[in-house]
């Protein structure tokens, strides 16, 4: 099999294969489509699938392995499924409604990285970065990932998917009027924390912080994605389960593509050698594990307490509706699942220290 | 209030509306009868700035509602050229106080008490005076240093002598004009408002809810209200000094980072705007401070605004849809926050649109509601009378036209979308 080529322009990397049919959801026209025998294809991977298959084939010629983000270290969805389910067929449609919106809401703004600065590679990098995931970041990579997301022009993005999947399950549910409220509701803006990489210029560290930020929100991501399947497909308490639950199918494909670009492009960097702002290098290993050990342990520890706050700051209320609500809050709290996060996040400094 | 001075009040309306009437309607049923084509552009801003001249001279004279509509005229960019706009901006910071003697005897009978009993220290010159009230420094008598905002005396029946006035002035403009602004409805909505600022428990009450919104957060400060020395007429209200939040010089100063602020800013009337659905709608420099600490102080309830429910959620489906450049999820938002055409072609819209994301910098939306991009937009509306504007977007976007203003001379953007979380 000949190997795709390592330089790619913008416009390949952002260009769709031929669809035989197009994917209309909710009346929407959104972005992928189907192929001749049905399957569905992600958009723009015509080429981005190939590039980020030859980058990856590189590295690993070079020996320098693969970033790879523990999936027990994802916390499980509150509420469970099985617990959602209690809700919905108890007619408590808010908590899951507004929690799909969320959803939504939060996949558009992932548009936002297609702002994030990419600094001049040659400069910061000791090694050459021609060829490489991190040599197209500005080149047509954030903008496909903003583009998936979000939308692009009368294409509709996964922000459109989930409220399609939403609606179709629900027939146009009610959204709660507080669904920004409570997507803003952890407000404050924060402490500035300490940095990260002081020994780099803020643009680089900012373009580390975020690849690694959103790679763990894409790992994490797919607890969500299992969780919306499995939902969203049972004929109990979905009204399109089929159709609803491929939708999440859907997303979950274009996901892939987001998650191995960020992969490469972070392994490619922790096989090199960056030139910090006093002169200096640091190796690109201790870069990237310091930023995803920071990240991965804070998600830990804070996200499962954020979510379950979320949902329990208006659980009480939605649960109004219920004939019964104490004893429905006692049957969903009874299916209430622990977990414990693993004690290691795999990208311990001592391990940067000791490669 | 006197018969004389409800006649007095009645004449200086009449004879500026009568002005009005000849500075416009005489040269056009003149160039009428010789024949002549109607005056446009520089000819008839000439006639405009005239114009506007003689409204603020008016609204100088006679204060109270007249300031008011003046006020509210200078917000409605997307109604009125921008020579009103201009000059009948100054009202909102250039209003001549009130004589002590006149604050004094209006704080003595709605306490019921006189100023010593309630206070250690009244300061006679006022911190600031605006169309219906002036504010004074003041200490209580257990030390606590308060703003007093005293209402004047028969504002009320200023308001409603004012008020008939000018619609009677309205209806005539109406009944003459072939094309006529739609004053009435605006000077409806005025008249709501002002009814409510007029109440200043009311105040007291929106500045509360504010407070209790951000109880949480310690970046934010709202002035605690003495419910108990307030009145409908009186409000008192802990005193707090910052530095401007537009003094850049004075916040690196104290060692604090404006980015920060402007940070902050947007978090604030964002999360009242989208969230809350109820914001204090005039964001304006002179309401606003900066601690030391780099606390964002926010003053200045009188008009503060309920928005419908959905409202919020419209805004947000209206600005993602112009950020990925999606115009029939821009015209669905549109119609969703009540925009209407009255010929019923939606792609005006699409137009006025496109006019506005071409004042941006980068040639598209990116988050940010510019000053630029606002007054672009509301001149597009004006110069296209088919849209009727709901008037909670023009106050929202006039609120992020001003943060925006400041966010700039704070050398920062002023990004809504980012201030959601996404950022």
């Amino acid at each position: 099999m000949v190997e795709a080529p390592l330089v790619w322009s913008r416009e390949e990397l952002l260009e769709s294969g031929p669809y035989a049919e197009p994917l209309i959801a909710g009346g929407v026209r959104c972005h992928g489509g189907f192929d001749e025998d049905g399957r569905y294809r992600s958009p723009r991977t015509l080429h981005r699938g190939p590039a980020i298959a030859a980058w990856q084939a590189r590295l690993a010629r070079e020996g320098t392995p693969l970033v790879d983000i523990d999936r027990r270290l994802m916390p499980p969805q509150y509420p469970s499924v099985a617990q959602a389910k209690l809700l919905l067929q108890q007619g408590v449609r808010d908590p899951v409604v507004r929690s799909l919106t969320i959803i939504s809401i939060v996949e558009g703004f992932g548009a936002i990285i297609r702002d994030v600065a990419v600094p001049d590679l040659h400069a910061l990098v000791v090694e050459p970065v021609e060829g490489t995931a991190l040599a197209h970041l500005g080149e047509g990579l954030f903008e496909a990932h903003a583009r998936d997301e979000s939308g692009w022009r009368e294409e509709g993005g996964h922000k459109q998917m989930w409220e399609a999947a939403r609606d179709l399950a629900f027939e146009k549910p009610k959204i709660p009027s507080d669904v920004l409220l409570r997507m803003m509701g952890r407000g404050g803006r924060g402490e500035r924390g300490e940095r990260l990489l002081p020994e780099l210029d803020e643009k680089t560290e900012r373009l580390i912080v975020m690849m690694a930020q959103v790679l763990a929100v894409e790992v994490m991501a797919e607890g969500t994605f299992q969780w919306g399947i499995e939902l969203l497909s049972d004929p109990e308490v979905s009204a399109a389960p089929e159709r609803a639950g491929d939708m999440v199918r859907y997303v979950r494909a274009d996901e892939s593509p987001h998650v191995e670009y960020l992969r490469t492009a972070l392994s490619e960097l922790r096989g090199r050698t960056l030139r910090t702002v006093d002169g200096r290098s640091l190796a690109g290993r201790e870069a990237v594990d310091r930023v995803l050990h920071a990240l991965l342990r804070n998600l830990t520890r804070s996200r499962p307490r954020q979510q379950r706050d979320d949902v329990r700051t208006t659980l009480a209320e939605d649960m109004k509706v219920a004939a019964n609500p104490a004893a429905l809050l006692e049957a969903f709290d009874a299916l209430d699942a622990s977990w414990t996060p693993p004690e290691r996040t795999g990208f311990e400094p001592e391990r940067a220290a000791a490669g | 209030m006197k018969r004389s001075t409800r006649l007095w009040r009645t004449l200086r309306v009449a004879r500026a509306a009568f002005t009005l009437w000849c500075l416009y309607k005489v040269p056009a049923i003149w160039r009428r009868l010789r024949g002549l084509p109607e005056r446009k552009g520089a000819q008839l801003d000439a006639t405009h700035e005239r114009a506007a001249r003689v409204v603020l001279a008016c609204a100088l004279d006679l204060r109270g509602v007249i300031i008011k509509t003046c006020q509210a005229v200078a917000t409605r960019s997307d109604q009125f050229p921008p020579a009103f706009v201009n000059q009948l901006k100054q009202l909102h910071d250039a209003v001549p106080p009130k004589p002590f003697a006149v604050v004094r005897e209006v704080v003595e009978r709605e306490l019921g008490k006189p100023l010593g009993a309630v206070f250690e220290r009244f300061d006679e010159t006022p911190i600031a005076s605006a169309s219906l009230a002036q504010v004074h420094g003041a200490r209580l008598l257990d030390g606590r240093e308060v703003a007093v905002k005293v209402q004047y005396p028969d504002i009320e029946e200023i308001v409603r002598v004012d008020t008939r006035n000018l619609r009677r002035a309205c209806r005539v403009y109406e009944r003459f004009d072939p094309q006529p602004l739609e004053l009435l409805p605006l000077l409806d909505e005025l008249v709501s408002h002002t009814a409510l600022e007029l109440d200043f428990r009311r105040e007291g009450a929106s500045a509360e809810r504010v407070r209790r919104l951000f109880a949480g957060d310690d970046r934010v400060r709202v002035p605690e209200i003495h419910a108990e020395w307030s009145t409908r007429r009186v409000l008192v209200m802990e005193r707090v000094s910052g530095m401007k939040v537009t003094d850049k010089q004075a916040l690196i100063a104290a060692g604090l980072d404006p980015a920060d602020v402007v940070q902050d800013l947007m978090r604030v009337w964002v999360r009242m705007i989208m969230a809350e659905g109820f914001f204090q709608a005039d964001p304006h420099p002179g309401n606003l401070f900066v601690t030391p600490e780099g606390r964002l102080v926010l003053l200045d309830f009188g008009l503060s605004k309920q928005l419908p429910e959905g409202f919020g959620l419209g805004l947000f489906e209206l600005m993602f849809s112009m950020m990925t450049q999606n115009e029939s999820a821009m015209l669905r938002a549109f119609q969703e926050l009540g925009f209407v055409t009255k010929t019923g072609d939606p792609s005006t819209f699409l137009l006025i649109t496109r006019r506005m994301m071409n004042r941006s910098e980068s040639g598209r939306f990116e988050g940010e509601f510019t000053e630029e991009m606002t007054d672009e937009l509301f001149d597009a509306i004006r110069e296209n009378p088919v849209v009727r504007v709901p008037a909670d977007f023009v106050l929202v976007g006039r609120a992020l036209g001003l943060l925006s203003g400041i966010a700039h001379t704070l050398g920062s953007r002023a990004n809504v979308l980012q201030a959601m979380g996404g950022g």
